[in-house]
């Protein structure tokens, strides 16, 4: 054998062992996917940063709606934030639940200012993120209430703890507005 | 004037009641700053600065969860509390 084919006979050993190391590991239960055990700093870092460029990437040809500043829709994000996402993510003047401190990874305090994009934003909260508790929110809201949630996220860094209790007592009930829209794709939205 | 002792008696009530309740609101209001040094304690905070972007927060947090960790290796549990404290206060900066 000539050395360019002992050196690629080594390589391929090497990584079929390697593969069967990772094979026995994932086997044996070795990893603790327990969520009050932390990820090592690297797989945590590896996870973020599959989560943040793929979000990123799908993101990226999102047209965001010009009226985000609207208060109507402002208003009608603040309503379903504070039923549907509060919980998890809190809120002005809100202390920690026991789901927020459970969670694994922690959702992020969105009263808190982001580096995300509103392209993002609606991505998340439309496709939600595999293995973190985030779900999907595409499967029972249209677009335009999805958008409306994005619209009070990118108000939500600057609200005081009144402003947002005032916001939500005004908002329109999340029950009504699912029935004045008829449920999920009645309106024909453009879908991302 | 028939009726005084009774109202003197329904002050007395809601006085009692009222103060009654301050214990156990101050016991609620301090639950929020409870501090065990355990294990779980101390997975949870590394959980929270995983989570904190960087900053002048973080950096804080992390050292005073490394000094918990070592005051834990050293038995002295009420340092190891201080400093588990004094990391969650960092974490909800």
């Amino acid at each position: 054998m000539s050395n360019a084919g002992r050196r690629w006979s080594l390589v391929a050993g090497a990584l079929l062992t390697l593969l069967g190391a990772v094979a026995v590991a994932v086997y044996a239960g070795i990893y603790n996917v327990a969520a009050d055990v932390p990820h090592t700093q690297p797989v945590y870092w590896l996870f973020e940063t599959v989560r943040d460029r793929s979000i990123a990437s799908r993101a990226r040809d999102i047209v965001v709606p010009n009226e985000l500043s609207d208060p109507a829709r402002i208003s009608s994000g603040a309503g379903q934030y504070a039923e549907m996402c509060s919980v998890c993510h809190l809120a002005p003047g809100m202390k920690r639940t026991e789901i927020s401190r459970g969670l694994y990874p922690r959702a992020p305090e969105l009263r808190r200012k982001t580096d995300l994009t509103a392209a993002e934003q609606f991505w998340i909260v439309k496709h939600g993120v595999k293995m973190t508790g985030m779900p999907a929110w595409g499967v029972t809201h249209d677009d335009k209430l999805l958008w409306d949630v994005v619209a009070f996220l990118r108000k939500l860094p600057e609200l005081t703890q009144e402003q947002y209790e005032v916001l939500v007592k005004n908002a329109p009930k999340h029950e009504e507005l699912m029935q004045e829209r008829g449920g999920r794709h009645q309106h024909g939205d453009k879908h991302e | 004037m028939r009726k005084l002792p009774l109202r003197n008696t329904s002050l007395s009530l809601i006085l009692i009641v009222s103060f009654a309740g301050v214990p156990l609101t101050l016991a609620l209001g301090h639950e929020e700053h409870h501090a065990e040094c355990n294990d779980t304690a101390i997975n949870a905070l590394k959980a929270d600065i995983q989570a904190m972007g960087e900053g002048e927060a973080k950096t804080t947090a992390r050292k005073e969860l490394e000094a918990a960790q070592q005051s834990m290796a050293k038995n002295d549990t009420e340092g190891c509390k201080n400093h588990i404290h004094s990391a969650m206060e960092a974490t909800e900066k």
